[in-house]
Order: structure tokens, then C-alpha cells, then sequence
């Protein structure tokens, strides 16, 4: 394993003890490659990039960690900070470029790169700005890592990660975007506060667009296997839609008042990629909402990303869970699927 | 346990399922309080006080974790953004307040609250704005957990231990700083990144103040169980005195070098801070450089100072100080580093 250039002598103009304190044994060959060797590359290191980045390092998920942005003293410095606190960590790699070389042989590129919205900017505008940016940053990663799974976290997640897959040329099992799996979790979180139980034991999906038109999945939340809806009505317990559907408006509103009262949200999409970035890589096939190719499914038709529940593994998507939607759901989903389309062939991609 | 009040119902006018989603079994007594809870407050929510709070989540080294604050939105935001990832976590209650009756019964109160180290400000200059503002913290921390182990993390960190320990009242072994431990992880980190080898295999201390006048410990260093100067010796490789000098050098000035690139320092010691906390709440008997009061150590007599010396961390706090051998050089810079913080100390009139 290549040391750092830094390294090469111990301190400026200093003593360089690397080939005398250990002395190989005899008869050796080079060291093996390593078989397993898991790299992640993180796109962007602001609040969020860098959330996923020190949460990845934190749940030892990867042997070598690269760090791209195009501001390369905010990057040394955040790539610094990691590697300072390595007698507290298991030994990982971790390097910094703002050339995309860096990420050479990523098993996962994780996009994190975006655009800040301006005063009076339109949405559209917004895209197009964060489109060129994606122009200059997919095609070197796929160059860089033709294998690679692409996790896209930057918004808007679902019509940019479409622009991802166009761009990549990858096929769609290997493009996600990290959609509504954090919205689930404050779901779940809203949920299992409430009954004061453990979020884990609470089944909640929202799918559809990570935004004002996700779908909240009532007749799909279970608790302990328990289907909730059902049991209010078994126990004749009147509950109104109304009410369901301000409990699904806060749980879009979240992100909004983290970000009113904290100026951005960072934590919490960091575990969300983590958890993500550990299903895929550990082949846990487990399932998440996130967004993935839609096409064919529940009535939708051309080619939209948008998140329903798939199963993650080492192949990227490796399947959509066959969840039973009411009409209704049914229909929003296809509401919500109509809006992204939209968006989408404004782009002429 | 208590919910959060806004959980009473399920979304605004809604829902009230808690009373008949789950129903007890016959004849209990009420839940058994849990022996083992262990809470950790963190006060200060910037990005030092967020960082070792999310990594203390991220290594679940609590049961409870409560933020104080004087900021009511950023807390309170902060608070969410880390309640928002439950789905993705072991059980952690997060509590968030201004008022500091939420830090009641904490095993381990870590303040990192302060003035931010301007780029080329030394650690000293921001002095004068900590002290004031840890009369308002300490008190009121040591009133709600008696008992608990205050950890401070805010610059300049002898001087505030030294200051938390007057405004605590508490014994000595529960007023930790976390002194020199970063320092000796960056030591450590580029010894072992020239070496290429892991840098838990590297034991290397820096020691005294945590600033200029550090002390790095030459003679203790070692490699897999190698003592490092003394290899270089019977090698008959030379050294010159300047080259460890500048090395020590690079370490002092890798925070100011982070700071100057990206604005502060937070992810090493978040990590350093949550590694303290897991020797000293899980009783690892681990020997740690943190900020400790030395009189009575090394020949530092001269007033209560507390500085980094080898530490044995446990669920008493501090156990004791490794009896490190120091060459009569490392003895004298210690010393001076003792004096150099004395001087300032005693311009406080605690």
C-alpha cells in the first residue's frame, strides 16, 4: 500500500526509517493483493458529504476512503481531520483530490455535490445549474470505477439520480439514489416515539418522490409484525384521514425545520448513506426505499427514478419488493411519478 | 421512560395509540429501574460539541444523551437531525435543553462550549471569554449530577480543567481535560503513517500543555514494543536534535493547519473525546495523555496546574498517573510547560 507523499520522511527534511524498523522475511514475493479490499469514494464535503463520510469511517465500512471536491483547501483540511484521530479508529485509507483519479477501483461512489439554491431561483434552474455540475463529475467517476455502484444523495435526489444513470451509461441495478430511506426513517422514528418502542421494530415505508409528493404507505406500517391500520380497526378505533395525512406532512416538513432551525441537515442523511452504503457493500439484501429505475412498476410508465422498496446487495438493486398498494396508494405513486417526469423532460437528456 | 412531550399524540391533534398497541402482562410492578443507564451530556452544540456527541451515538457509548445550549434553534435542530437516524441506531433517548436541569444524573458531562480559535489566535488569547462563560456552566452542571465526571474539551483546556475544578468543588479525579490526547493520536498518526503500520501499534505521548509548549516524550516512544531513539542508536543511525524538534513542531501546528483549511477542527476530537469517554465510562483502566491536576508530579510543585500527563482512566475518573521515565530534558520542559500555565492562571483570581 502506497504510503503519502507526506510520509515519505518523518517530519520536514527528516529521518526516514521505513526501510530498516521492520525487515521482511526471507524467501518472501510481494505481498498479496488484497481480496477484499472496499473502497468508498464520497463527491462533495460539506455538511453532508462529510456527515457520511466520518459515519462510514466511524462503523468501519471501508478499507480505503477518498474524498473529492473541487475546493481543495476545505478538502485537505476535512481529509486531515479524519486522518488525525487514526489511534482511535481501525486503519483505513483515506485520501483527498479534487482530481477524480482518486477514486480509481470505488466499489461505491457515493454524490453528495450540488448546487445551494439562490434567493428567487427557480427549481428548474436550480436542475439545470446541478445537471452540469453532474456533467463534469459522473462520466470521470465511471470512468474511474466502471463497476462502481453510484449513490446519488444530492437533490433533487430522484431527477438527478436519472441524470446519473444517463450519464454513466451504467446499467440501472447499479444507479440509486438515497430517496426516501431517511423520510422512512423519521416516519419510523414519529411512530415508535409515540408507542415508545424501538424505531427497528416499527415497518413504515414512504415511497415516490423524496418531496412534497411521497407516499405515505398506511396500509404497509406494521409494528412487531402487527399491521397498524388493521388494528385500529379490529379494536374499532376511529381514526380520520386527516389526521394521517398531517402526521405524513410533518415527516416532509422535518427536513425544512431542521433546516430553519440549524441552517441545514447533516447528521441524519449520514447515518441514512451509511446504512445504505453497509446493506450494499456487506450483501445484506435487506430492504430499503430508495430511488431506483420505476419503469414497469405499479402502472408506471418511461423512465423515472423515484423510491420504492428494494432489496440492496453487493449487485446494487437486486429486486423491488412486491408490496400490496391500495388503489390510492397506487394512484399517488403514479402522481408522484408523473410530477419527477415532468421536471425531468425539461432537461433534453 | 418519558416520552418526548410533542409524542403524546401521533401528528398534530392526532392519534393516541399508547395505551392499547402494547398491553402489559398480569400482576406486574412497575418496569425495574435500569441499573445500568449511562448518560452523557455534552454542552455545547458547535461543531466540536455535535461531532463527539454524534460519535459517541455512532459507537452507542450511551443510554441518554442530553445538549445544552444557549442557542434554543440550533439546539433544538441539532437535536432532531440526530433523532431523525433512530431507524439506523440502537435505542439512544436525546434530550436537548437551554436549561441545564436536563443534564440531571449524567455519568460524564463533556463542555466544549466556547469562543471558536480564530486562524493564528493562540489558545491563550481566548481565555478571558472562556472563564466567564464556565461560571455560568459549571455550577449548575455539578449541582444536577453530584457524582458525575466533568471532561472539559474547550481551549485553553488546562486552564478551564483547572477553573472547572474550583467551580465544581468536585475531588480531583473527577475534573478531566482532554489535554494531549489529539496531540499524541496526530504523533502517533504520522509516525505510524512514515512506518506504514497501525498506529495502535505506535505508543508515543505528548505530554504538558496542550499548546506550544508541549512536551513530546522521545524517549518513551515505541514501535510494536521497539523503543524508537534507542533502535536508532545501536542502528548507529544518526539523528539530529532539530529533526525531532521539527516533527514535534508539525504536530503543534497540525490543529492551526486544519483551522486555517477548513475553518475549525471537529472530526479527530469528536473520535478523541469519544475515546475517552469509553475508557473512563466502561472502566478500561486505559492509559491516556489527558489533563489532570500535576502537583506533586515530576517536580511540579509550585501551585495547582493541571496538565497532560499519562493518565489511567476508569470508571473513577482518574486512577492514578502513569510513572513515566522522563529524561532530565523532558523533566525541565515539563516543568516550564507547568509554569507557562501557571503564569496565565494566576492572572484569573479563582
Amino acid at each position: 500500500m502506497q504510503k503519502s507523499a507526506s510520509a515519505a520522511s518523518l517530519g520536514p527534511g527528516g529521518i526516514d526509517l521505513s526501510q530498516i524498523f521492520f525487515k521482511p522475511t526471507q524467501n518472501t514475493s510481494t505481498p498479496s493483493p488484497t481480496k477484499r479490499h472496499t473502497k468508498i469514494s464520497v463527491i462533495g464535503t460539506g455538511n453532508v458529504g462529510m456527515a457520511i463520510a466520518q459515519t462510514i469511517l466511524t462503523q468501519d465500512l471501508a478499507d480505503e476512503l477518498a474524498l473529492v471536491d473541487a475546493k481543495a483547501d476545505k478538502l485537505r483540511g476535512e481529509m486531515l481531520d479524519l486522518q488525525h484521530a487514526a489511534a482511535f479508529l481501525p486503519r483505513t485509507r483515506i485520501l483527498a483530490s479534487t482530481d477524480y483519479s482518486a477514486t480509481n477501483g470505488s466499489d461505491l461512489c457515493i454524490v453528495t455535490a450540488g448546487a445551494r439554491q439562490n434567493p428567487g431561483e427557480s427549481r428548474l434552474n436550480l436542475l439545470q445549474r446541478n445537471v452540469e455540475m453532474f456533467q463534469g463529475i459522473i462520466p470521470p467517476l465511471a470512468r474511474s470505477s466502471p463497476d462502481t455502484i453510484l449513490m446519488i444523495v444530492s437533490n433533487p435526489v430522484d431527477v438527478l439520480t436519472y441524470v446519473a444513470w444517463k450519464l454513466s451509461g451504467f446499467p440501472s441495478n447499479r444507479v440509486i439514489g438515497s430517496g426516501t430511506n431517511l423520510d422512512s426513517s423519521r416516519f419510523r422514528f414519529l411512530i415508535a416515539d409515540h408507542l415508545d418502542v424501538n424505531a427497528q421494530d416499527v415497518q413504515a415505508y414512504i415511497v415516490g418522490e423524496h418531496g412534497d409528493s411521497s407516499v405515505a404507505l398506511w396500509s404497509s406500517i406494521s409494528v412487531g409484525g402487527v399491521p397498524v391500520l388493521s388494528f385500529l380497526e379490529k379494536q374499532q378505533i376511529p381514526y380520520e384521514k386527516e389526521a394521517l395525512e398531517r402526521i405524513h406532512k410533518a415527516v416532509v416538513e422535518s427536513a425544512d425545520e431542521v433546516i430553519s432551525l440549524k441552517g441545514y441537515t447533516s447528521w441524519a442523511i449520514g447515518y441514512s448513506a451509511a446504512n445504505l452504503a453497509r446493506s450494499l457493500l456487506r450483501d445484506q439484501r435487506k430492504i430499503h426505499p430508495v430511488s431506483v429505475l420505476a419503469n414497469g412498476f405499479y402502472g408506471i410508465a418511461g423512465d423515472v427514478f423515484l423510491s420504492l422498496p428494494a432489496m440492496l446487495g453487493r449487485g446494487g438493486v437486486l429486486g423491488v419488493t412486491n408490496v400490496h398498494l391500495t388503489d390510492e396508494e397506487a394512484q399517488r405513486l403514479r402522481n408522484s411519478a408523473r410530477t419527477i417526469s415532468e421536471v425531468q423532460s425539461q432537461l433534453g437528456l
